[in-house]
């Protein structure tokens, strides 16, 4: 491959900075929702359940969205990434998409199916969010062992390693870990999303405290495997800059207190910003860390990058539409803000 | 590591299998989406409740068709990478993009107003509403475009060249308006439209030819033939100039398409006949049998009383596409877009000689029977056209610069094997589901006792004053 110029180079940085951002947004959007139809497994009254999904009716789908869009701008500006990185992951990846799809589909035939299939729906709703979580945790934990390449001349580097390599007990436990994260965010969002004295809400009240250790236990366990096993995130957190890893460390234990405290003050929506924050936070310090490598030990984000890119395309996507994206995002977001109770399920 | 012929071709039947599910419903959500605003326009305009009634009634097949779309459509993506990781790679730097630019101009576009469109009755004004169609309708149809200039690239792919593995542009606006997008647009744009003006027409002629809400079904199906009168002729239009862009760039394809082997006749002269019908012998170097039209290949492909017409026994037999898929599918096209226009001129005459009315049409029970018939013709050209299409660019992913085998995954065969089976099952699943909610929608009816929405306010919930413990006035989603 050529190497880059020097303006591309800055080009591709951004890309990889946009391309993270549409995953944090994903995350932070859609993981709500995912948590809800998780959570949604354990109600027992089939309005409420219904009540769950009417409440992200408006919405699920552009959140969604926000994956799609990373997956475009990772096949647009780093398609070596995605063709070998998809290759690799097409046995989680495949299982995912089957979640999503069964997912929409519960979502919006629901309320057209016929009362004995109803149940039937919403443990596919549940089950289906569970497995894209699950799934997508898996593919990230796999993702950061990095994966091997081919190496024939006059040829991009592609992956040949067979489809079960995916496989690891860290592969496995980012997964459990998604779960636990999502169902946090997803108590969250029925917390904020329903009227006050609603049972579902007081459920999701009692599911707060526990989840929320499980999901500091989880994050604390994640960081110290991840210093364990992987030579490059202790080369950084124990390196020359210690000193601010150590403040990354206390902010996100901050956040996450902070927003306990917003929870027991049954102030909903400032627990999500609050708890987004600490998202953010954690996910800007693993870029950080994985930094300049996409995929580490793999692909760089320089060596991954189109030889294609350029400032018109970029100043185009970024200048032009992610602005209005956000937009209309944010819009219809703020039409469906207000709360609901059970009634308001899909008749 | 090398991929055998066997990989290869369950990996093309893998990819076959999730477009071929995928492209039923995208053209129904663009066309539909052209026609609900068009709809909910007149009755933002007129205040005719009429029209209301029947945008929200068509709002509940679309919404449907949108979600089945929606599941297969974020397959597609995933699959590039899935099944054809090298192609994604060589070709990520002019395909990737133009992709990524759908995501992000009309994906996420759609998504945007979609929500808006179908929850957002009664809580934002009706101009926003109407706003919100606009931008459905329009996302959508950029989708298309994005999606065709990508494919057509593939087709003839210019403004590249292939160095050290990797499709380098040299040239965006040569890649991107490459020659066969000119017409391959609009012949799938219009293939939407014509796709949901029978949808509208098949579903309408039900509720007339059952006696159901006549008045309230007779306005779409009349307008809906009308507007076939003048798309179903432009469609046939379209069509014939992509054939010639064909024959001028991918001739391999084009002789495919028409099972014409050889160039020339044993007596020396150029061979222009036409094969209505016929089966490819077992050597693979003409037909067995055939029943030939003389003279009509060659005005359908030059316009000329015998031009001659490249035969594909002219080509490497490593190069030539296989016949039997792109012949007959490209004949099976042709016939369902000649009927849908025979059908539209049917409507015509009747609307001149003043047989449209909602009392004598109701009567017309042959033509409400054609009309339903009409309903499925659209879908079996649509299929019909992408097998042609695909089929006939074998053995190239990339027209004459990548094949298909150095384009797939390198996958073992089990895996390909598995996801076809589990794609197989499940799309069929979503097509099932999709046709009987259809059918359940239509037994339900129109709704016509709720009263019409108007642009409403709702409680502002954290950011509104309100005494706790009181009940807030709700307007259900749909």
């Amino acid at each position: 491959m050529d190497g880059l110029s020097h303006i591309q180079s800055i080009v591709t940085f951004a890309w990889w900075i946009a391309l993270d951002l549409s995953v944090l947004l994903y995350i932070v959007l859609d993981g709500a929702d995912l948590g809800a139809g998780v959570f949604s497994l354990f109600v027992r009254s089939e309005h409420e359940r219904a009540a769950i999904m009417s409440a992200m009716a408006g919405t699920w789908d552009a959140n969604e969205t926000w994956l799609i869009v990373a997956g475009g701008v990772l096949f647009g500006t780093f398609p070596f990434v995605y063709g070998s990185a998809f290759s690799y992951l097409m046995v989680p990846l495949a299982l995912a998409l089957w979640g999503m799809i069964t997912r929409a589909l519960a979502l919006e035939f629901r309320h057209l199916a016929e009362a004995p299939w109803r149940r039937f729906s919403d443990i596919c709703f549940g089950v289906s969010s569970l497995v894209v979580a699950f799934f997508g945790g898996m593919a990230v934990g796999a993702l950061l062992h990095g994966f091997p390449l081919t190496h024939t001349p006059g040829v991009v580097p592609t992956y040949v390693g067979g489809s079960f390599r995916f496989i690891s007990s860290f592969s496995i436990w980012t997964g459990i870990a998604a779960v636990i994260a999502v169902t946090l965010a997803g108590v969250l969002f029925i917390r904020a999303r329903f009227e006050h004295g609603e049972p579902i809400r007081e459920q999701a009240a009692r599911w707060t405290d526990l989840i929320f250790y499980l999901a500091l236990a989880a994050v604390a366990a994640t960081v110290v495997i991840n210093a364990i096993i992987f030579p490059w995130a202790a080369q950084k957190w124990f390196g020359p800059h210690f000193w601010a890893w150590g403040l990354v460390l206390i902010a996100v234990v901050l956040v996450a207190f902070k927003m306990r405290a917003a929870v027991r003050a049954d102030r909903d929506f400032h627990a999500i910003l609050w708890f987004n924050l600490a998202v953010a936070l954690m996910a800007v310090a693993m870029m950080v860390t994985v930094y300049p490598w996409i995929v580490p030990g793999t692909w760089t984000i320089y060596t991954g990058a189109s030889p294609a890119v350029s400032l018109f395309t970029f100043t185009l996507a970024m200048g032009g539409f992610f602005p209005v994206m956000l937009m209309y995002n944010a819009y219809q977001i703020w039409v469906f803000r207000a709360r609901i109770s059970a009634l308001a399920a899909y008749h | 590591m090398p991929n055998d012929a066997l990989t290869v071709f369950v990996s093309r039947l893998d990819f076959a299998w999730i477009t071929t599910f995928h492209i039923i419903y995208p053209p129904l959500t663009i066309g539909l989406a052209i026609l609900l605003f068009c709809a909910e326009w007149r009755w933002v305009a007129t205040n005719d409740e009429g029209w209301y009634r029947i945008v929200r009634f068509f709002e509940r097949l679309f919404i449907v068709n949108f979600a089945a779309g929606v599941a297969t459509g974020i397959t597609m993506e995933m699959a590039f990478g899935i099944l054809y990781g090298p192609f994604s790679q060589a070709a990520g730097p002019f395909f990737g993009q133009v992709l990524g630019y759908e995501t992000i101009t009309a994906f996420m576009y759609e998504a945007g107003f979609i929500g808006l469109m179908i929850f957002g009755w009664g809580k934002i004004s009706r101009g926003m509403h109407l706003f919100a169609t606009f931008n459905v309708a329009l996302s959508s149809s950029l989708s298309a475009m994005w999606i065709l200039d990508a494919n057509s690239w593939m087709q003839t792919p210019t403004g590249v060249v292939l160095k050290n593995g990797v499709f380098q542009v040299t040239d965006w606006v040569a890649a991107l308006l490459n020659p066969d997008v000119w017409l391959g647009f609009p012949h799938m744009l219009i293939a939407a439209v014509e796709l949901a003006l029978c949808f509208v027409i098949a579903v309408s002629a039900w509720f007339v030819l059952t006696k159901k809400h006549v008045t309230l079904f007779q306005r779409p199906l009349k307008f809906a033939v009308l507007a076939l009168v003048v798309i179903a002729p432009l469609q046939v239009y379209l069509g014939d100039g992509l054939g010639l862009t064909v024959a001028d760039a991918q001739p391999a394809a084009l002789a495919a398409m028409e099972g014409h082997y050889n160039t020339y006749n044993p007596d020396g002269s150029v061979d222009t006949s036409w094969k209505v019908v016929g089966w490819p012998n077992a050597k693979g170097d003409g037909m067995a049998w055939s029943i030939s039209i003389p003279h009509v290949l060659s005005l359908l492909e030059t316009h000329t009383w015998s031009g001659k017409v490249e035969g594909l026994n002219s080509f490497p037999p490593a190069d030539r596409p296989p016949v039997v898929v792109p012949f007959y599918a490209f004949r099976v096209m042709v016939a369902a877009g000649g009927a849908l226009m025979l059908f539209a001129f049917w409507g015509l005459w009747l609307f001149l000689r003043g047989r449209f009315s909602v009392a004598r049409i109701a009567q017309n029970r042959l033509f409400l029977w054609a009309a339903i018939l009409c309903g499925f013709l659209p879908y079996l050209g649509i299929w019909c056209g992408w097998w042609v299409r695909e089929v006939g660019r074998q053995p190239w992913v990339v027209y004459g610069l990548m094949r298909t085998e150095q384009g797939v995954s390198h996958m073992d065969l089990t895996s390909a094997i598995l996801w076809l089976l589990g794609y197989m099952y499940f799309e069929l699943i979503v097509w099932g589901s999709t046709w009987y909610f259809f059918a359940k929608v239509m037994r339900r009816g129109p709704d016509l006792e709720s009263p019409v929405v108007h642009g409403g306010h709702q409680h502002l919930g954290e950011f509104d004053d309100r005494p706790k413990g009181e009940a807030p006035p709700y307007v259900r989603p749909i």
